[in-house]
């Protein structure tokens, strides 16, 4: 046996707070401070050694484990439980009740009863008459209502005396079903309800025989569902039900059509033919579109890269296309232009005729007067046109310059519009591109065909680098020795200048100033202005080329140099009214032929003071040439609208052919141009409308080479039949007079 | 007339191209009903291509169920048909070369 260390009390393991406490003396009287000093004590001193006091109890161990249970309870047990008291009234001594030590607060009555007990057996088996009993009482009677409420009060108030009660219910219940089955039960649990015996059985009366309705739906009720019998109400309602109505429809039915058909076999086999052939077209089809679409994009990026390169191919492409066209419309013209020869002419000595072919308009210069003419000495077919105007009275009209191409008779090759009007034109004879032109406000300007743009080259200065009147002509003079083209241009201020083409730049020098030979005239202010002429017109000699013929308009010529700036190397009073051309016979560079407003064309030889020829035509003569083809060949056109040709070697007096070319009333012919190659002659009027005319072979009779003799070339030979004519022309020579020999004397 | 594929057998006797695609003659259907209904007529005559019938009875039945009740069916190589039928579920189309098939519905 362990030693123990207890103090006071035999405690048994240490530190013991519970009320279990080893078995010892002092029983259970002891009191709790025992306890927590044993306690403390413990805490203390925690060894085990116990120290036992002498005279404790042995106990076993068994005995030591033992449980003790203490228990606190009310009674007091220092109280003697027997106390008497004499009673004077029966003269003993009697018991006097113990004094509870009790006071009683509050009481409630619970509801839980104990699993193993009697009751709750009783319960659980489902037997659940004395509930069903008190709820029918309660449902079927309201006059219980009153009765319910005293139960329910007197069940709050009762204490131990209800409980009781209700154990006494439960055995009246137990009998009350024995005897009368339901009805007994029924009066028994009314009785066991109230407190008031009466009451009890007056209620108990009056469910009794509304009970056994009532209870007999609950007997039957489900074992384990075990409801609050005071609180717990079942009820059942039923709603009001709509009373059904049957309606019926019928919708319309889905539409409904026929079909019909055959079956036969030829007639699937043309079915699958056709579809296959519209599988197959539709095939080619997408093929294509892919194609094309894939070509757009192509063209598309070749055209931006190359516009230019294409632009240039169109527009040449245009071009040819616009001339097929012309050809195929004038086509007969064309044909009569180069194979027509006039067969009466064979019939007709000495005379031809003129084919009129095409006529040249250009719409915005209908209104300007062809002011001159020139062919291109390179391009047999190209020719340039100088629109302006001779009517000074009248506001100028714009002017152009334009080059026509016989191969394109319905629009000019080139345009080139001027602010004023152009009155004179001349092409380069070695440069093509180059074409000089006199304005009418006395500017010049260079213009080169070939650039694209619409400005020439250069122009003159509109101030000091011109001239003072109308520019009457001008004529491309021999490339300077650097090699600068110039040219010279004649005007009506009297100036003849030369103007070279430096670089974008025209310098002019005065070649000469055409001055009268009478002396200076007083002028308004009483100064003496020096007289000066007016030129209108110019030509160069063929081969000497410092020397040129002016015309002016006083109706002289003059023969001048470059070389010399105020001398005249030869004055000729052709006309007495304005020189309108002076031209130089192309074979002959001594004959030159001068027109004028006088009605006359005169044939001049260089160092003869009188013309040779003297040819009245009736009108106004407005420009005159030599035939390129024939050394006695020239033509003339005159104002009212006719073209004079004379071949002085058929007849020297007479036109061999005068032609009406266009309408007399309206037009006046105003220049005329032979072709160099070809027998064509163009004849401009003054409504901005160029004619060509073929001429017909009378008209270009060459001279036949002689069978016999030297091979001679056809200059020369036209040299000679000019010099024959001239021979007949000219003057004798005046035979000097044969000395006078003395006459024999005859008397 | 819409195809759906393209094939070409050449028979024995030379030159002849006989074409097997299924190919509408006539149709009042909708669009997406049309292509199931052609797929399953190809799917019906090629298992049974010697019983016309039981095609016919695989396409009647599954189109019952698909799309309704009453549907007829006639599948044959030379017949000739005068028939009622609902709007819109008709189709009358080639295939094979030699089969003509027609359904449609009407109950």
């Amino acid at each position: 046996m362990p030693p123990k260390k207890t103090q006071g009390v035999g405690s048994g393991t240490a530190k013991v707070t519970s009320l279990k406490v080893v078995k010892g003396k002092g029983g259970s009287g002891k009191t709790t401070s025992d306890i927590a000093v044993t306690d403390e004590l413990d805490s203390w001193m925690k060894t085990k050694q116990m120290i036992r006091p002498e005279d404790q109890v042995e106990l076993n161990e068994q005995d030591l484990k033992e449980e003790i249970t203490r228990v606190l309870t009310m009674q007091n047990p220092q109280i003697p439980s027997n106390i008497v008291e004499f009673s004077f009234k029966e003269g003993r001594f009697t018991p006097v009740p113990p004094v509870t030590q009790t006071i009683l607060l509050l009481e409630i009555e619970g509801t839980i009863l104990c699993k193993d007990s009697d009751e709750a057996k009783f319960q659980l088996e489902g037997n659940l008459d004395f509930e069903d009993q008190d709820k029918s009482m309660k449902r079927n009677s309201e006059e219980l209502n009153e009765i319910i409420l005293e139960d329910e009060n007197a069940e709050k108030e009762n204490t131990e005396i209800e409980y009781e009660g209700k154990e006494d219910e439960n055995e009246i219940a137990k009998e009350g079903e024995d005897k009368q089955g339901e009805g007994g039960g029924g009066g028994g649990g009314g009785e066991g309800e109230g407190e008031g015996e009466e009451e009890a059985e007056v209620v108990s009366a009056v469910p009794t025989k509304q009970a056994p309705g009532g209870s007999a739906h609950f007997i039957k009720s489900g074992a384990k569902k075990l409801t609050n019998q005071f609180n717990f109400c079942e009820r059942g309602a039923l709603t009001y039900n709509n009373p059904f109505r049957n309606l019926e429809t019928q919708t319309v039915p889905p539409p409904r059509a026929n079909f019909a058909g055959q079956v036969m076999q030829w007639i699937i086999y043309d079915a699958y033919q056709q579809d296959f052939e519209v599988q197959q077209r539709e095939k080619e089809k997408e093929k294509k579109d892919k194609v094309v679409p894939n070509q757009k994009p192509e063209a598309k990026r070749k055209d931006l890269q190359a516009t230019a390169d294409i632009s240039n191919r169109t527009l040449l492409a245009i071009k040819t296309l616009e001339r097929m066209i012309n050809q195929n419309t004038f086509d007969e013209i064309a044909q009569d232009y180069r194979y027509w020869e006039d067969p009466s002419d064979e019939y007709r000595d000495e005379e031809g005729t003129l084919l009129p072919l095409w006529k040249f308009v250009y719409e915005k210069t209908k209104k300007n007067s062809v002011t001159a003419l020139v062919w291109n000495p390179c391009y047999y077919d190209l020719f340039a046109v100088a629109f302006g105007c001779f009517d000074f009275m009248k506001p100028q009209p714009e002017g152009a310059m334009c080059l026509f191409t016989l191969k394109n008779p319905s629009f000019p090759e080139y345009v080139c519009s001027t602010e004023t009007g152009v009155m004179c034109v001349d092409i380069h004879p070695t440069h093509p591109a180059l074409v000089c032109i006199g304005k009418y406000d006395g500017s010049v300007a260079v213009y080169d065909v070939h650039s694209p743009g619409k400005l020439p080259q250069c122009e003159s200065n509109s101030v000091t680098n011109k001239h003072c009147g109308v520019v009457w002509q001008v004529r491309w003079g021999i490339d300077m020795p650097d090699g600068e083209v110039n040219f010279f241009s004649v005007s009506a201020d009297g100036n003849v200048y030369n103007w070279v083409l430096t670089q974008h730049e025209l310098s002019q020098t005065l070649i000469i100033s055409l001055f009268f030979s009478f002396d200076p005239i007083p002028g308004p202010d009483g100064t003496l202005i020096p007289l000066t002429g007016c030129g209108t017109t110019i030509a160069f000699h063929p081969t000497e080329r410092l020397i040129f013929l002016v015309g002016t308009e006083e109706g002289s010529v003059y023969k001048c140099s470059t070389a010399y700036a105020s001398l005249y190397l030869a004055t000729y009073e052709a006309h007495h009214m304005p020189v309108y051309k002076v031209d130089y016979n192309k074979f002959c560079p001594d004959i030159f032929i001068s027109c004028s407003a006088d009605w006359r064309a005169k044939i001049w030889e260089d160092t003869r003071s009188d013309p040779l020829f003297v040819f009245d035509l009736g009108c106004e003569i407005a420009d005159v040439e030599w035939a390129p083809y024939s050394s006695t060949v020239f033509a003339a056109v005159t104002n009212d609208g006719k073209v004079h040709v004379f071949d002085l070697n058929v007849n020297k007096y007479r036109p061999i052919c005068v032609q009406a070319v266009v309408n007399r009333k309206r037009n006046r012919l105003t220049r005329i141009a032979f072709n160099h190659k070809l027998p064509i002659i163009i004849v401009g009027d003054d409504r901005g409308c160029i004619t060509a005319l073929k001429l017909s072979p009378n008209l270009r009779k060459k001279v036949k080479p002689p069978k016999k003799g030297p091979v001679l070339t056809e200059r020369e030979l036209e040299l000679m039949k000019l010099e024959k004519l001239l021979a007949l022309v000219r003057e004798p020579p005046t035979p000097t007079p044969l000395p006078d020999y003395p006459a024999p004397v005859d008397s | 007339m819409t195809e759906v594929e393209g094939k070409k057998e050449e028979t024995e006797t030379a030159k002849k191209i006989v074409h097997t695609y299924p190919l509408i003659r006539h149709s009042d259907m909708m669009e997406e009903m049309k292509g199931e209904v052609m797929e399953l007529v190809v799917t019906a005559c090629e298992k049974h291509s010697t019983n016309n019938e039981m095609a016919a009875r695989m396409i009647k039945e599954t189109m019952d169920k698909k799309f309704g009740p009453s549907w007829h069916t006639v599948v044959g190589e030379g017949f000739g048909f005068e028939i009622s039928y609902e709007c819109k579920n008709l189709l009358y189309m080639f295939f094979g070369g030699n089969l003509a098939i027609c359904i449609w519905k009407c109950s």
